[in-house]
């Protein structure tokens, strides 16, 4: 369903992502680990068109979207609107949530699906009902952000994505800024959303909760990705790479 | 016959004594009256006159004394004398205080002339003279407080007009600043270098007496709108830019994450948090508006400062002034509370 080939993004001399290709299929739950500051979150970021990238092939269904060469060669974003249509059709999730602080969790859920699909009020306000029962959060409907718990916060981000009713969900780091005991709820969320087929694509650092959930793993490190596979074989007694086993060793 | 020449020489004596005491009266007469009457007119002319120089050469006890001798006049006989000796007295007793005397000596004069002038006048001074300085003050300060009150009115206009246009002069600005387009941020750079780097009087002078030869004449009115919403936009332009980017980047991702344009992350996302943070150093801005609006009364428009002005020239009572300063605390006070509540419920969804 969405394919990366070859993609470079480069800070300055600093290389975050390096050559990277990767094939999501639908209903496909892939999780990404690895070091900090090894590109986890900049390849999601370019996924979603939020960093541009600067070599490589973005396609959807086999269409390569969302830039253009220039004149000089260079690989530029394609028009705004072009960029707006793609990004209405991936979900994002952030690892401090940036729920829109003067819009109760009912508006922010509402907010989308109003002002980008110009949809009814009625219908986004019903479609955001739904979203927030399903994070179980109806009951916080007209709570604003400052007065939810981390956990709550990104349920309710979790619900604004999903209102958009997108193709694929990016998970960046969906618990790491939580208290430990908030980690669980936000777990299950995404757990009951893989069930139901979602495709993901997660970065975490949570590896019991990879192991669970991940169709395939992948583990990157320097702007590569040094292992791609099942999740049994990443924790396995036989995976050799010392890189992996010494960054296992520490977060297990 | 012949027993008749004593009785003829009887007559005669009789005769001499009538005319002798005749013409003793015809002497005594005019020496009993005449005097009285030729030398008493000069005299009274010379009272004056004395009394004139006197106070010329400053001996205003001593005029006063001689003024004081000049006699009313009889019944029927001219009045000038005595009227001008009498307002030269009360003149002297007023400048010593003595304003019982010197209203007195003004009666004096009134009760043969009640029409006359100058004592009716003196007689006013008087008055004012014996009411309390403060009294006098306070009378003043209701005689024009309906002067101050209606000027205060148009201060207010200015206040309300300005506070209504600046705002969108200065996000239209403060947007053209941010843009990424070089040529507009650059040109409303140069605005605000300019708006916010020159005294505002500076640019209402230009604005009123500087246009004309460009072939643009305004009436005071318009000329104080235009210059103080044009330098309002430029401060509230800056306030704006800074609130605009004070918030958390997070924010505009998080609104492209799910597909918002630019404009609509700015209109419904990035601008409505600014409201809150904006409120306290928008209101500094308009109340620092309502006081500068005094600058207005230098192009001619009559609004509380100006008005306050007129008023204190023509009387140099200080308390209108004062009452001025009470009327714009009276709006700047009114402005302050209403910014905080305005603040308090911006705020709503902020968890303090």
């Amino acid at each position: 369903m969405i394919e990366l080939k070859d993609v470079v993004k480069r800070f300055g001399d600093l290389v975050a992502v390096d050559q990277v290709s990767l094939t999501i299929e639908k209903g496909e739950k892939i999780v990404i680990i690895g070091p900090s500051g090894s590109g986890k979150t900049t390849l999601l970021r370019i996924i979603n068109f939020l960093e541009k990238m600067d070599a490589g092939k973005i396609l959807l269904k086999g269409k390569e979207v969302g830039y253009r060469t220039n004149k000089k060669g260079r690989l530029v974003l394609d028009k705004p609107e072009m960029i707006c249509r793609l990004r209405s059709e991936i979900g994002m999730v952030f690892q401090h949530f940036h729920l829109f602080p003067h819009m109760t969790a009912l508006e922010n859920v509402m907010e989308g699906p109003l002002t980008v699909k110009k949809e009814k009020r009625e219908n986004a306000r019903a479609v955001a009902l739904d979203l927030l029962g399903k994070v179980g959060l109806l009951d916080k409907q007209d709570v604003y952000p400052a007065f939810l718990s981390g956990g709550q916060k990104q349920r309710v981000a979790i619900a604004r994505a999903l209102a958009m009713r997108p193709m694929i969900m990016l998970f960046d780091e969906p618990t790491s800024a939580l208290d430990p005991e908030l980690v669980g709820e936000v777990l299950t969320t995404i757990h009951t959303l893989a069930e139901e087929g979602m495709t993901m694509l997660i970065v975490t650092h949570q590896m019991g909760f990879a192991r669970e959930l991940a169709d395939r793993v992948i583990f990157m490190d320097n702007g590569r990705f040094i292992f791609e596979g099942h999740p049994e074989d990443l924790f396995s007694e036989r995976m050799n790479n010392p890189r992996i086993k010494a960054f296992l060793a520490k977060v297990l | 016959m012949t027993s008749r020449p004593g009785s003829k020489i009887q007559i005669i004596s009789r005769l001499s004594v009538l005319v002798g005491t005749l013409s003793l009266v015809l002497i005594i007469l005019p020496v009993c009256i005449s005097p009285a009457d030729a030398a008493g007119k000069p005299d009274q002319y010379e009272l004056l006159a004395e009394g004139t120089r006197l106070i010329q050469i400053g001996e205003l006890d001593k005029a006063l004394a001689i003024f004081k001798q000049v006699n009313p006049p009889a019944p029927g006989e001219d009045a000038g004398v005595f009227v001008r000796a009498r307002i030269e007295a009360a003149k002297i007793l007023f400048s010593s205080k003595d304003y019982g005397e010197s209203a007195r000596m003004c009666n004096d004069i009134l009760a043969r002339l009640p029409d006359n002038l100058e004592a009716k006048n003196l007689l006013t001074q008087i008055e004012a003279a014996q009411t309390p300085e403060w009294l006098r003050f306070l009378k003043d300060m209701q005689t024009y407080l309906p002067t101050l009150v209606k000027a205060s009115g148009m201060t207010l206009i200015l206040v309300l007009i300005t506070m209504l246009v600046s705002p969108i002069g200065g996000l239209f600005i403060a947007l053209g600043r941010i843009s990424r387009l070089r040529a507009l941020s650059s040109f409303f750079w140069c605005y605000i270098w300019m708006f916010r780097g020159t005294p505002l009087l500076l640019q209402l002078f230009f604005i009123y007496y500087g246009l004309p030869p460009l072939g643009i004449t305004l009436s005071p009115f318009s000329a104080a709108l235009i210059g103080l919403g044009l330098n309002y936009s430029a401060y509230l332009a800056e306030i704006m830019r800074g609130a605009i980017e004070s918030i958390d980047a997070g924010q505009m991702e998080s609104a492209k994450a799910i597909g918002m344009t630019h404009w609509q992350a700015m209109r419904r996302i990035i601008i409505p948090q600014t409201y809150k943070r904006l409120v306290p150093p928008v209101g500094n801005e308009f109340i620092a508006l309502i006081k500068d609006t005094a600058l207005v009364s230098t192009i001619a428009m009559v609004e509380l400062m100006r008005s306050a002005d007129q008023i204190f020239n023509a009387t140099f009572n200080i308390f209108i002034l004062i009452q001025a300063a009470i009327i714009y605390l009276l709006m700047t006070s009114i402005f302050t509370v209403c910014f905080k509540r305005l603040e308090d419920r911006l705020g709503v969804y902020e968890n303090r």
